[in-house]
């Protein structure tokens, strides 16, 4: 499991690929920052009661961003083992399915985990100049740390579905979009005509849950959300990949 | 050993390979040959626990390849078609990463790598990226991943497709010398390849197995019709009448004038060739043919490998002939059969 784990690394860091979606993630992240910090100096007189800035608000906008990114992550785990022809090496070498999934995914969060710890300066620049509520932040960063894994372990599955990383990563983007306002749609008025059908969407959303987060709930409930998510979509890849060779030809 | 039982793969209602049995003992290179799209790459990538089967068993040295399969891959060293290289990494890079993958110990794992590279041939390349490299060295570079942690069965699907003559002479020769620690399955098209290198072929062709046998037996088991050639100074219809006439001849298929009254004869002989011969020779004697020159056509894999591919089947049982009856007409079949091929290439 461990050479896998380390091949993946190794084809994110010795290529420019980790540096440079870790450098995007973090522009991205700096142009909300930037925007809202400016907004500071002007609005202050605008609203009594607007919103004081803080980096909670910022996840939540920076989480839009993870659709365009963590697809372009994980959009080459499966795919690209199937266009090389290497799937087979791995397959036959004596390392069960399951342990090349989990590889691979840890792999990814590796990766994942890099580009989280490059926005922490952002926070420390603040503390720096202002005050930063530390309890929040960190509530918000495992917010962030769960909804980014559910993220990567959909890529993957998306990944071992198709041959072609492109194709993976624009479906990625489709499905993640999708998943990201499945709450705003079942609050519409349309959807509010089939209440049933409203609340077993509302099951799916993880805004609702993130939001607990960033206003700095840890709750059970939430972590249970993202946490069987995940094994559910991990567990999806490896039948994926196990159905894809009974079904071959 | 190695024994296959029973093995079958369908793809959906079309059949690839169709009950076939075989071993591989111990030390044994074993040939599997068959035209394009016989069912060969599936078999291969079924023993080797790639593609699981929709029937029957590979047991590798004991242990099952569904049942335990991590047992049984630990002695399989398989290279496919197409070679399993990523273009990402250097040729050294990735046999690190095969070995770690193979489990080969972390202490071995760089003398490892270094003797399949120096047996291959590839420590000039070790430090260039794979995507950089020619067919051949890549061909090479996933033959040595094979080879990686000595494993003590090595599937071979086409490994000498796309090298030069000198590399594939010398492929072979590594081939033949693995014998000695190795049971080997070794698969192409190339007749003149197997009979160089295998001890016993396995001939298949749209999933069935055609002949299982030493090449040498193969040979010989077709040399029931044979053609003679004969060259006779003196008369043409006295020798053509004596060489008809004579017992073990079928019939004269050719005659050549070759000048200053020397005549070449083609002659389909029946039965067994050595008394046809000696009879011909007999009889010409007797009757004052002089013969200049004797020769019988002979036999080589290809024409075994020809006929033994178009014979048909004998269908075991009347199951098997209703199974088969959808299919009414063998250009549809030959045609799925070649679809069932693009796909697994793919």
């Amino acid at each position: 499991m461990f050479p896998i784990y380390k091949k993946e690394l190794q084809s994110f860091f010795y290529t420019p690929f980790a540096y440079a979606i870790a450098a995007l993630f973090l522009l991205l992240f700096a142009l909300p920052m930037a925007n809202m910090i400016s907004d500071l100096g002007k609005n202050t007189s605008v609203s009594a009661n607007m919103m004081p800035f803080s980096f909670t608000e910022m996840f939540y906008s920076v989480i839009l961003y993870f659709i365009f990114l963590l697809p372009i992550l994980t959009m080459r785990t499966f795919a690209d083992e199937r266009k090389n022809g290497t799937e087979v090496l791995l397959m036959t070498s004596p390392v069960s399915v399951a342990k090349i999934v989990i590889a691979k995914f840890l792999a990814n969060v590796t990766v994942y985990l890099f580009m989280i710890a490059g926005t922490l300066i952002f926070p420390i620049i603040t503390a720096i100049k202002g005050e930063v509520v530390i309890s929040q932040l960190i509530c918000a960063y495992i917010g962030i740390f769960c909804w980014g894994l559910m993220y990567i372990a959909l890529g993957m599955l998306i990944s071992a579905l198709t041959e072609s990383s492109i194709l993976a990563a624009i479906i990625g983007e489709v499905v993640m979009f999708m998943l990201l306002f499945i709450d705003d749609f079942a609050n519409s008025g349309f959807m509010s005509q089939f209440p049933k059908a409203q609340s077993v969407l509302y099951a799916f959303a993880a805004q609702p849950r993130f939001a607990y987060f960033s206003e700095g709930f840890v709750r059970l409930s939430d972590l249970t959300f993202f946490a069987s998510a995940i094994i559910v979509l991990l567990v999806w890849t490896y039948i994926a990949i196990e159905k894809r060779r009974w079904n071959r030809g | 050993m190695i024994t296959i039982e029973n093995l079958t793969k369908y793809y959906g209602s079309n059949r690839a390979v169709n009950h076939i049995s075989f071993t591989i003992n111990d030390n044994e290179i074993l040939g599997f040959l068959g035209p394009n799209g016989a069912g060969k790459s599936t078999t291969m990538n079924m023993i080797a626990g790639y593609l699981p089967m929709s029937d029957g068993t590979v047991s590798i040295y004991g242990a099952d390849i569904t049942k335990e399969p991590l047992k049984a891959k630990k002695n399989i060293g398989y290279l496919p078609e197409i070679p399993p290289v990523y273009p990402d990494m250097k040729v050294k890079e990735y046999l690190s990463f095969c070995a770690g993958l193979k489990q080969v110990p972390r202490g071995e794992r760089k003398d490892e790598i270094e003797r399949v590279m120096k047996l291959l041939k590839v420590k000039d390349v070790e430090g260039k990226l794979i995507r950089n490299l020619s067919k051949g060295y890549k061909q090479r570079a996933g033959f040595a991943q094979a080879l990686l942690g000595n494993p003590k069965f090595l599937i071979l699907d086409e490994p000498t497709v796309g090298l030069d003559p000198n590399q594939v002479a010398e492929v072979r020769a590594i081939i033949k010398d693995l014998k000695k620690e190795h049971s080997v399955i070794f698969s192409s098209h190339i007749l003149s390849e197997v009979s160089a290198v295998c001890d016993r072929v396995v001939i298949i062709n749209k999933g069935d197995i055609r002949a299982i046998d030493t090449i040498e037996n193969l040979e010989r088991s077709v040399s029931a019709s044979l053609t003679l050639h004969i060259k006779v100074k003196g008369d043409r219809t006295k020798a053509a009448s004596v060489i008809e006439m004579t017992k073990g001849v079928k019939e004269i298929t050719a005659i050549d004038d070759e000048g200053s009254s020397i005549y070449a004869f083609t002659v389909q002989l029946e039965g067994d060739f050595d008394t046809a011969r000696d009879a011909i020779m007999a009889e010409c004697i007797k009757n004052g043919v002089s013969i200049l020159e004797i020769y019988a056509d002979k036999p080589n894999l290809e024409s075994v490998f020809i006929e033994l591919i178009n014979r048909p089947v004998k269908k075991s049982g009347l199951e098997e002939l209703l199974e088969e009856t959808p299919d009414e007409s063998g250009e549809a079949e030959g045609e799925s059969d070649e679809n069932s091929e693009e796909k697994e290439e793919e």
